[in-house]
């Protein structure tokens, strides 16, 4: 599909600047709060009338762009958008009876604020785009992308996922069963039997063209369903495979969603069965929490995975034969009905 | 196609509706809000209980948003005869936009976030349940997804279902938009001091802002080479997507994110812009829109062609607005006819550009839908009579 050159991603981990993956941070109640870095270049002011979920946004972006690189246009998947700006709004709406409000938090709450204010700060007339479609708006950002490249092949774009957890969605998240009921640390994610997850939120943001040379990985293929029908999500996987995987090739590393949901144990389960007997296995939401975007935190992960070294031990489920891990399968699945496979092909 | 709107329930009722010049804004909604009453709003006059029983969804947890898209987009399969295999074939995909989602229901929302016992709601609230419900309903397998670039939304929806026929992700695209009344949309707006008071009159020197309305929008596109021997209303032929890149909330002087659109279309269609013979423009009715709007057609076209806006026969409806006003321009095609701007008395100071004001009958082979939304996400698209 596409080559990724520049990367940048705020986590709950120490990931912005310093790709940190090795020590693990702990949740605290159950949610993983972003590690937000002290952001610089920003315009004075800006930063004030920001919500987190554009910060984490702009922060990514600026990051990637800072070589002055200047991409024909910015696709974002977000479900959520400026969650604490609607929020905000929502209780002034509520809590002044509909009385004269002031309409910042109206205008920051939408959406498409972080793909817009990207357009704004850079100065680009380009395309801008904003998919919102929950569980699979970072794979739908990707399908945009790819289309793109194809109609445009000498262009670039900067493509994101971003997400942020506030305590409004979080409490109706966890009323509709989405999150563990008792205290789970993330260290524990996937040795506790109990259903939910552990809450999430991140930005990622990468630089995307057709050019092989210096690229770090290319985003090889990608598919996505709708199904809550754990036998049609194994009949696509290994449709996907076939297809996708280029003859005499093996995937050396099947890094799943896994949110230790117990209701999702046995779709994880049966999908690990699918990949070779030394195939390394590895999770990833136990760094960053379950959110919608979490597919871009994962993509992000399969481009700074050490070489030649053994991945974090937190990460690993089961260890396979090659260490230098080339081909990557993601698989996310995002509350048991939105799925999606990512075949990432690592630059060695 | 299909179509619900404040003027009328279907295609059929829209298009009587455009001719007779019938403005479907009024004091009347079935909304529960301090403005309800005090403010016109392009309402939808069924209540929920209407829908779900004209749709058959009694005693699911469905939110207006979603009851909307339901009533157009089964009006647009049946319409397209769509089989129900074709429907759930996987290079079938599903794109839908809306700005509001499940925040019609904001009560509801307020009481879940702040107490342990979730509402039947709880997973309704985002853009996403829309569609989520209509995939589930009609099982469907191929690409879906939701867009929310604010008012450009589903004129963003059907460039990218466009777009995934002709890059061969889909065969067939069910394309469309949706929104309805909501708090939070009506507080902001207002907060905005955009609202009018009176009967939006877009392109009017004495324009005082717009109406917010509600509705549903969906139209099947198909590649040429499948469509055989079925019925055609239209081509699109063009679209583009540009930014303003200006400020959050208002258009810059100049428009350039409006007249960067409006040119790509033209480029992606291969068309001269003398060639566009009416322009569904986005004409809220807003002092900075109208302006911005006519300034950048007059940079664009010297003389601009024929033009007009249905959003004062419709109100504002946001995320739905580009794909009901894509069935309009079809219409305008389909009919070879135009639709009155309705409430203008005197032009744009500075522009001097007067909308089409009488019902006429006129030769038309290409139309021009202009969507611009908050942020500055402008989209065009283009429709054709022939290809």
């Amino acid at each position: 599909m596409f080559y990724i050159h520049q990367y940048s991603c705020i986590s709950p981990q120490e990931t912005f600047l310093k790709n940190d993956i090795e020590t693990l941070h702990a949740s605290t109640e159950n949610i993983l709060h972003v590690i937000e870095p002290a952001y610089t270049g920003f315009p004075p002011g800006a930063l004030r009338r920001m919500g987190k979920a554009s910060r984490m946004g702009m922060g990514t972006a600026m990051q990637v762009l800072q070589n002055n690189a200047k991409p024909d246009g910015f696709i974002v998947g977000t479900a959520n958008g400026g969650m604490e700006e609607s929020i905000r709004f929502l209780k002034q709406i509520i809590e002044y009876n509909e009385d004269t409000l002031a309409p910042g938090s109206f205008v920051q709450s939408t959406a498409n604020a972080i793909a817009s204010q990207l357009g704004m700060s850079t100065q680009n007339h380009g395309y801008n785009i904003t998919h919102v479609h929950k569980g699979l708006s970072f794979e739908n950002s990707v399908i945009d992308v790819g289309m793109l490249l194809k109609e445009n092949p000498e262009h670039s774009y900067l493509l994101g996922g971003v997400d942020e957890i506030a305590s409004y969605n979080y409490n109706i998240e966890y009323a509709a069963g989405c999150y563990k009921k008792e205290i789970t640390s993330n260290k524990e994610l996937y040795n506790v039997n109990s259903s939910g997850s552990i809450a999430g939120e991140g930005a990622a943001m990468f630089l995307v063209n057709n050019t092989v040379e210096n690229a770090s990985a290319k985003l090889c293929a990608l598919a996505t369903l709708h199904t809550d029908d754990k036998r049609m999500v194994l009949d696509w996987m290994r449709s996907f495979i076939e297809k996708e995987l280029p003859a005499g090739e093996t995937i050396d590393l099947f890094l799943t969603g896994d949110d230790g949901d117990s209701r999702h144990a046995e779709l994880f389960s049966s999908c690990e069965a699918l990949v070779n007997i030394d195939t390394t296995i590895a999770r990833f939401k136990h760094m960053c929490g379950e959110y919608p975007t979490a597919s871009a935190f994962a993509l992000w992960l399969a481009c700074v995975l050490p070489v030649n070294k053994p991945l974090p031990q937190h990460m690993l489920s089961r260890k396979g034969a090659e260490q230098n891990i080339k081909n990557v399968l993601i698989y996310n699945c995002h509350q048991g009905v939105q799925h999606s496979f990512m075949l990432v092909c690592r630059a060695l | 196609m299909g179509v619900i709107s404040a003027i009328g329930n279907s295609v059929a009722e829209n298009h009587m509706s455009l001719m007779q010049g019938k403005c479907g804004i009024s004091h009347e909604t079935t909304l529960s809000s301090k403005y309800a009453g005090l403010l016109p709003f392009g309402a939808i006059l069924f209540s929920d209980k209407t829908l779900k029983d004209r749709l058959s969804v009694n005693g699911q947890p469905v939110t207006r948003t979603t009851l909307l898209a339901l009533h157009a987009f089964k009006e647009a399969i049946d319409d397209a005869q769509l089989t129900a295999s074709e429907i759930t074939a996987t290079d079938t995909a599903l794109i839908g936009a809306t700005t509001v989602g499940g925040m019609c229901l904001m009560d509801e929302l307020y009481r879940d976030a702040n107490s342990d016992k979730a509402s039947v709601y709880a997973a309704s609230y985002d853009c996403a349940s829309v569609n989520m419900f209509l995939q589930k309903r009609y099982q469907m397998n191929g690409i879906v997804n939701t867009i929310n670039t604010a008012c450009s939304s589903s004129a963003n929806a059907i460039m990218y279902g466009a777009r995934l026929i002709r890059n061969g992700l889909a065969k067939r695209v069910i394309v469309g938009g949706v929104d309805s009344l909501s708090k939070f949309t009506i507080n902001g707006f207002n907060a905005l001091h955009i609202l009018s008071d009176e009967y939006c009159r877009p392109f009017d020197q004495q324009r005082k802002g717009l109406n917010l309305g509600e509705g549903a929008a969906f139209l099947v596109l198909e590649k040429e080479e499948d469509v055989k021997d079925k019925k055609v209303y239209a081509y699109l032929c063009g679209y583009c997507n540009s930014t303003d890149a200006f400020h959050p909330s208002s258009l810059s002087e100049n428009g350039e994110g409006p007249y960067a659109s409006m040119k790509g279309a033209l480029e992606t269609a291969g068309l001269e812009k003398e060639q566009i013979g009416f322009i569904n423009a986005h004409g809220t009715g807003t002092e900075n829109n109208d302006e911005v709007e006519s300034t950048a057609m007059l940079r664009l076209f010297a003389r601009p062609p024929a033009f007009a806006s249905t959003k004062s026969n419709t109100g504002h409806t946001l995320g739905a607005s580009g794909a009901i006003e894509a069935v309009y321009s079809i219409l305008n095609l389909v009919h070879q006819e135009i639709y009155p701007a309705l409430h203008f008395t005197e032009p744009i100071i500075s522009t001097g550009l007067v909308p089409v004001q009488a019902y006429t009958k006129k030769e038309i082979t290409h139309v021009m839908s202009n969507s611009f939304g908050f942020g500055g996400n402008c989209t065009s698209l283009i429709f054709s009579k022939t290809c």
